[in-house]
């Protein structure tokens, strides 16, 4: 009687296999419905609310915690703290990945997305915020794809590709810095154009210096909360050199993030104070203001700098967590809750299931996307045929 | 409210008075922030940024 035959291979079957897989599968029924049916078969968008979850989380919020690459590779390669040099390349996959879901979102959104490149071909006038978010979007992306590229080449043993790419290392996070300062920031600006519409609590003058100061917190914060992820999912992954570093990151990014966070807070109290929106306060939107500020800015930046006193990782690892919850929270209270404060609550937006399905289903590709590459490209660990960059 | 804001320049007066409060406040109170961040870090001079085991090299 021969012997059976036994494999290692995993079970299909897992629980992350079966949720992603109907996330996936409701997902793609939901895009044939948008692209064949349109905007108000799968939206509660209006003409008071033209922007809804795909704006405010898909976009607002994807592009705040893909600052994790700008910030990871600048603190590596431009002020030279090389011990964070093993965040780098999970940093600039997240970035990466971040932004080109945002982009493949907007496709949903934007009413006629075969449009999407007549910022560039079709000019309207370059003094556009949307055509400078347009612009540096379409632009990170590229220099994210290229920064990503050499895991992708070592995978593909493409040795000689891989070396011109490398030497552009420097030139590339010089770019992606001066991109993200200019884009992080206009998203903010955005809304400069809408004093009337968005809430005096959050309307700002700065509020494009919010923007950009905020995704720094979410950059630092992302990548100590995708660090411990990866710990505790991809640990048999990890070379020496991120093991060995990663308490190392921890602590530093979370040093970054309490004095990002104090300056932070500061600039949004003096916000209040620059438009004397103190009287405003004492009302519900006031309560709801002063939660964002005290419970997602104080606290974490407090929490940030005891753990780091005490070496605490876990408070640290936690607090990073509460931090990117805090930057969905503001996003959401720009884009949408504060937004459009004064109509009256038949006129205000709730987004449809289906938008919930969409924002689900890009979340998911990117979570799959991510568990495929660094499963199979030197993510977590270095190439051994390859010199670090 | 006593003086009302009737002016642009009573305005302005009013904010950047207490803008101008906040920013003495936040100056004074930053460095007390940055020693309660750093004053126990290790051994914040060595070159290589290392947490040391405590004992100076």
């Amino acid at each position: 009687m021969p012997a059976p035959k036994f494999t290692l291979q995993k079970p299909a079957l897992t629980p992350f296999n079966v949720v992603a897989g109907i996330i996936l599968a409701v997902g793609l029924y939901v895009t044939v419905i948008r692209f064949t049916q349109g905007l108000a078969a799968t939206t509660n968008l209006s003409d008071y609310n033209p922007w809804g979850i795909w704006i405010g989380f898909d976009l607002l919020v994807g592009v705040a915690l893909a600052a994790g690459g700008y910030v990871t590779s600048a603190a590596c390669y431009i002020f030279g703290l090389k011990r964070f040099h093993s965040a780098v390349r999970p940093a600039i996959l997240t970035g990466f990945l971040g932004y080109a879901l945002v982009v493949l979102a907007l496709h949903y959104d934007v009413g006629r997305p075969w449009r999407l490149p007549y910022p560039f071909i079709v000019q309207s006038g370059t003094t556009s915020l949307l055509f400078e978010v347009a612009a540096c979007v379409a632009l990170y992306l590229t220099v994210l794809f290229i920064e990503f590229s050499p895991a992708a080449l070592e995978w593909l043993g493409l040795k000689r590709a891989r070396r011109i790419v490398v030497r552009l290392t420097l030139v590339l996070t010089i770019f992606g810095v001066v991109l993200s300062t200019l884009h992080q920031s206009s998203l903010g600006a955005l809304f400069l154009i809408a004093p009337s519409k968005l809430h005096p609590l959050w309307y700002s003058p700065y509020i494009a210096l919010f923007f950009f100061v905020s995704s720094v917190v979410a950059g630092l914060s992302m990548v100590i909360f995708e660090s411990t992820l990866a710990h505790r999912y991809f640990h048999d992954k990890m070379d020496d050199e991120h093991l060995r570093q990663a308490d190392g990151v921890a602590l530093g990014f979370g040093k970054a993030a309490a004095w990002v966070l104090a300056g932070y807070f500061v600039m949004k109290v003096i916000g209040i104070a620059q438009t004397d929106a103190w009287s405003y306060l004492a009302t519900g939107y006031g309560a709801w203001f002063l939660v964002e500020l005290l419970g997602f800015i104080l606290l974490p930046c407090y929490a940030f700098a005891i753990g780091v006193r005490d070496k605490n990782l876990k408070v640290i690892r936690w607090t990073a967590a509460w931090s990117v919850l805090g930057i969905v929270v503001n996003r959401f209270n720009v884009g949408l809750i504060a937004f459009n404060y004064h109509l009256p609550s038949s006129e205000r937006y709730f987004p449809h299931w289906m938008e919930i399905a969409i924002s689900l289903f890009v979340v998911t590709i990117g979570v799959v996307a991510y568990k495929f590459i660094v499963t199979h490209m030197p993510i977590l660990y270095s190439h051994p045929d390859y010199d670090a960059h | 409210m006593d003086n009302p804001i009737v002016t642009l320049h009573d305005f302005m007066l009013r904010t950047e008075s207490i803008t101008y409060i906040l920013v003495v406040a936040v100056l004074v109170s930053f460095p007390f922030f940055w020693r309660f961040l750093t004053d126990r870090d290790e051994d914040s001079t060595r070159p290589d940024g290392e947490h040391s085991s405590g004992k100076h090299h």
